[in-house]
This record gives C-alpha cells, structure tokens and sequence, in this order.
C-alpha cells in the first residue's frame, strides 16, 4: 500500500467534506447538540458520586459489591422506614431496603425482593444511571440473569416533571454525544465519501490512476478516523471533568470510531446515490443510537433488546471507562465491540471487492 | 514495439457481449480513432485498455504492460479522459490538478504549465463548479497529460461543446501528438475523425468492422469518379478507373468551361452506414 497516495486521498477528502453542505452538518451535528445542551441545561452535575442509602437487615454481601464501586457513595441507616426518608434529607440518588437472608436466599434462586428507593428530585438521566447501575451490580454479584425482583419506589413522583434541573454533559450526556459523533461518521461521512466518487463518476478517475481500490478505501477510513477523533476530542476536551480514566477511555474510542468507519465503508460499498445515503443513514443513525439513550427505567426488555446492537457495549464501555468503574464486565465489552468491528471489516471488505 | 496491442478482447457483461474478440494494434504517436454507435463497446474497450475493467477473454499490452496482469505499472503511463466530466467540482481547477499529481507522485510545479497549455491559468483559483463545459473539458485534458502519460484514451472529448471550443480540444490533441503522445480517440463526429485520426476503427456490435486510414476507407468504398459541372450547366460524371479519363479532364481543364469540379468519394459516415448497417448518432 502507497501511504502517499492514501494520505493525498485523505487530504483531498479533509478539505472536500467541509465544503459539502450534508458532511458538514453531520460533523458539526454532535458540537451543536452539546453547545445546546450547555445553554438549555446550565449547571450539571459535577459530582459523580452517586450517594445510596441503605438499611441492611442481614449484613448482605451486596452492601459490600456497592461500597467497591467507585460511583457510589453508601450511607447506612438503621431502619426501613427510616430510608426514604432519609434519601430525602441527605439529596441522595436513591435508598435500598435489602432484606435480611437476602444473600441465603439468592443462592437457593428464590429471587427475593429488594426495595428500591428513587429520588426524582434528581434529574431523569441520574435516576436513569442509577436503576442502570444498580440492576448491572446486582445482577454481577448474583451471577444470575434475574437474581432478584427490584421494586422500585418513587420518593416523589411529582418531582419528575417539576424537575428542571440540569445535566450537563454528564456521564451520561457524554456516551451518547460521542455515539451520536460515531453515528454521523458511520451512517453519513464515509459513506458519502465512497458514494460520491461513484455517483460523479470520480471513482474511475481514481482508478485509472496508480491508486488501486484499497488505498482509495483506506483513504476514505482516514478521513473518518481524523474527523472523529478531531470531533471526540473537542468533546471530550470540553468535558475533561467527567474522564475519571483518560486511556481506557482513548481505548474505547479507538476501537469505536473503528467499527463505525467498518460500518461507513459498507453502507458506501452497498449503495449508488447520495439519496440512497440519505434515506438509509438515518435509519443507521437511530439504530446506532438507541442503545446509549438512558432507558428511562423503560423495563428489562428495552435493555435486553438493545443488547444486539454493537454500539450498546460501547456505550455501556464508554460509561464505565470514563466513571473509572473498570471490571471485568468493561473488558467484556470491549471483546464484543472487538469482534463486532471484525466483522463489519470483513463485511466491508467483502461487499467492496464484489463490485 | 506497438503503443497498444490487443488480441481476440472480449467483455461481457451477464448475457450482454459489450465487446466481441476485436484485436488491432496502434503504433507509438499515432493518433487512433475508435468510431461507433452508442453501446458499440468503445468505453468498454478504453475501461479494459486502460486498467479499469478486466476482460472476460483476450489478452491486450499497453505501453508495454499487459492489461491485466501489470495494471499498477501501466497506470503512470497512461491517461485517461472520461466521457463524464468527472472532476471534482467544489474544488478549484488547480486543486485538481494538485490532487493529481500527488496521486501520481509528481512534482505540483508541472501544474502551471499544464494550466497554461490548456488556456486555464487565469481561471485556476475557480471552483470548477463554476466552469463552463469547454473549461472542463480543458481541465480533463490538463489532468490527463499532467503526469507525462506515453498514451492518452480520450472518450468522446468534444461530446456537447460548440464548435469553437471543439476545434480548440482538436488543437490541443494535435498538439499532444504532435510531442509523441499516442492518442486513442472515440468520438461520434465523423469530421472530427477524418480530420485528426491516421487510422480509425469502426465498432459495429461490438466488433472491429473496418481499420484503415481514413483516406483509404474513404476510397475503398466510395465512387473513383470525379463529377464535373460546366459554365452552360451541363454535368459530366469522369470515371478515373477508365482509360481516357487524364486526357477528358485535362481537355476540359484546359478549354476553360469548367465551373466546379468534385471529387465523388464517399464520406466516412457513409462508409461507416454501409458497413455497419446504421448511424453513428443511432
């Protein structure tokens, strides 16, 4: 391969795409959302530490799974009854009532109840991290897929809605800017710039030329490298704060923004037309995206579904990597992300030399 | 050594034989013309020819490279210019031209001079949206010869432009040849081949019909006879193949009647209807 050549390509494309009015809305797209989010949303969380209160009937081992977890922050109280009232007064995320025999009880796979307090004086997207969160511990110290029946509580259902306080780029904000970045390169960029060589017929300039088809492709991968690591980092710049852990992060990314250049190069090896970018990119957008919206508490099932989706455990990498919450379960991710870009480049590749 | 060598070529495309066992070979400088009716297999030909489509049989050496094997090392040597303008429109003419020539790793300081050969040097900060058709067509060949190709494959390179800007393409053709440049044209304007072209090939189907020179084909199958008109109107056909016909033309030359004289050859187009059996435009 003639690094010369994939650099000119990269080169001619850099300067091209911010002269294409569709590249650069996609571009500009994930900076716009944060600037907006910035001035509806004023404030934001600063604090990461999400402070649970806890009654502990039986001494359970579960008590002992959160107080390792970086995020969060237990407090102790010494009766039930005494929890929601006491998530109030200290502004915690939420109470957990955990029953005496609770560990006994889950190892007979009985799946006993545990009693969940919400505070939705919080913003939705803490309330959403939090049921995210505790489910994922509970279910990682179980080692059951349902190990136990959460019934969860509102401490003030009508804080929901009188609730106007802001996010900011949160730990949540963050993941889906980000994904909403790899979404744009992924389902518009790359494949705009495959596409458009072939609608302008530019493609057999390029290939009468001593460029061959893989160092035209790598080119295009370029460029979608360059624009979102250029995108990722001005967001991640601009919200250093919330990156508790600065390489596992990069690593994420890295890997990210390769599956997505995977998924560009086949959406533009598939399709002819621009208008054919842009009626099924943003099909690819929103399935790209779901997965790192806060479910909202919507149920198991919306979880379970987006499961399918590659970019769910990048975002779900994304969240823990940037909170620090490193375990074996973000490695995990990072497999099935490594092996999902694998395959959208065989994938690529495939569809590729089949024209 | 011939510039372009091919042997029994042949594309298809499922069903459909675009091109069908044609072989021919042009010399090095010689400007080559590839005439045909639409679908005849000429961008077939110059897309196998030049690297960009692999032939379902046949062999063909370019420059000295087979077509298939040796594609990396035919492409510096060779230029194409497309059917399709296909330039890269929101990017000035010399931004064009600078992509190019780092695409084929050559100095960007030929660029001046390629603008300036093609009459575009005030216009190269333009965005080639911006340029009329002639200006394009211009900067396609600008492009195709940056890089000092050996061969140049020009597709229908005065298709759509008005007559002054298609004689100023002609020009710059001769002028290619003129420094050594072998040339493989197709066009559709027969004038155009007859006036550029030392050889053409008609493609009928996707086969070589005729190659000769243009004169040649002319004569081969027109009239040999020379139609001659009088001062008093009266019209004398002179067949040249008959024995008498220096001494009838010379009496007629000399006794100071005659008003016009013509020479009754066939056109190329009519050579080219009566071997292929339609029309170019058709």
């Amino acid at each position: 391969m003639n690094l010369n050549i994939v650099s000119a390509i990269t080169r001619k494309d850099l300067v091209d795409a911010i002269r294409h009015r569709y590249l650069l809305t996609a571009l500009v797209t994930p900076l716009f959302v944060a600037l907006l989010f910035r001035v509806l949303l004023p404030g934001g969380n600063n604090t990461r530490l999400l402070t649970i209160v806890v009654h502990d009937a039986g001494g359970s081992r579960l008590v002992a799974e959160l107080r390792k977890t970086p995020q969060i922050g237990v407090v102790e109280v010494l009766s039930a009854d005494a929890t929601a009232g006491e998530v109030e007064k200290r502004k915690a995320i939420g109470g957990l009532v955990v029953p005496s025999g609770f560990d006994t009880d889950l190892a007979a796979n009985k799946q006993p109840e545990l009693t969940v307090y919400v505070n939705n004086e919080k913003t939705i997207f803490e309330q959403a991290a939090f049921r995210r969160l505790l489910e994922q511990i509970v279910r990682s110290f179980a080692k059951q897929p349902e190990p136990a029946r959460l019934n969860w509580v509102d401490v003030d259902k009508g804080a929901n809605d009188r609730n106007r306080g802001g996010t900011g780029l949160d730990q949540i904000m963050l993941p889906l800017l980000l994904i909403l970045t790899f979404g744009m390169i992924g389902a518009f960029v790359v494949p705009l710039l495959i596409v458009e060589e072939k609608e302008k017929r530019t493609l057999d300039f390029l290939l009468s030329s001593p460029a061959s088809l893989n160092e035209i492709i790598a080119g295009k991968a370029l460029t979608g490298v360059v624009y979102t690591l250029l995108i990722a980092g001005l967001l991640l710049g601009i919200n250093r704060q919330h990156i508790q852990n600065w390489p596992l992060t990069l690593l994420t990314i890295v890997l990210g923004l390769l599956f997505v250049v995977g998924v560009g190069l086949v959406i533009g090896s598939l399709l002819n037309n621009t208008m054919q970018v842009n009626t099924w990119a943003s099909l690819v957008l929103i399935v790209l995206l779901a997965p790192s919206f806060p479910s909202i508490g919507i149920t198991a099932w919306f979880d379970k579904a987006m499961r399918v989706i590659p970019t769910y455990y990048l975002s779900e990498a994304l969240k823990l990597s940037m909170g620090g919450a490193v375990s074996s379960q973000f490695w995990m991710y990072l497999a099935v992300l490594l092996g999902c870009t694998f395959v959208v480049f065989f994938a690529a590749a495939w569809a590729l030399h089949r024209r | 050594m011939p510039a372009i060598e091919v042997e029994n070529l042949s594309r298809t495309f499922n069903s459909l034989r675009a091109v069908d066992n044609i072989s021919f070979s042009v010399d090095a400088g010689e400007i080559f013309g590839f005439l045909g009716h639409n679908g005849a297999g000429k961008t077939t030909t110059i897309r196998m020819l030049s690297g960009q489509l692999r032939p379902t049989s046949g062999r063909g050496c370019v420059a000295g490279c087979d077509i298939v094997t040796e594609q990396q090392r035919l492409r510096p040597l060779i230029g194409v210019v497309s059917e399709h303008q296909n330039l890269y429109e929101r990017m000035s003419g010399r931004e064009n031209l600078e992509f190019a020539a780092r695409l084929y790793g050559k100095d960007t300081q030929r660029i001046e001079a390629a603008l300036k050969q093609v009459d575009l040097l005030d216009r190269a900060g333009d965005k080639v949206q911006n340029y009329s058709n002639g200006m394009k067509q211009r900067l396609l060949i600008a492009r195709s010869i940056l890089h000092g190709p050996q061969i140049v494959f020009l597709d229908e390179p005065t298709r759509g432009l008005d007559p002054i800007v298609g004689r100023e393409i002609r020009r710059l053709i001769t002028d290619m040849s003129k420094r050594g440049v072998t040339i493989f044209l197709t066009t559709h304007y027969m004038e155009e081949a007859d006036q550029l072209c030392d050889r053409v090939a008609f493609l009928s189907e996707g086969r070589i019909v005729a190659l000769d020179t243009p004169d040649k084909l002319k004569s081969a199958h027109g009239q040999q006879q020379v139609n001659v008109t009088l001062d008093n109107g009266e019209r004398r056909n002179i067949a040249l193949d008959g024995e008498d016909a220096g001494r009838e033309l010379q009496q007629l030359v000399s006794s100071g009647q005659v008003r016009t004289l013509h020479s009754a050859e066939a056109t190329l187009e009519e050579v080219f209807i009566q071997l292929a059996g339609r029309r170019l435009s058709e």
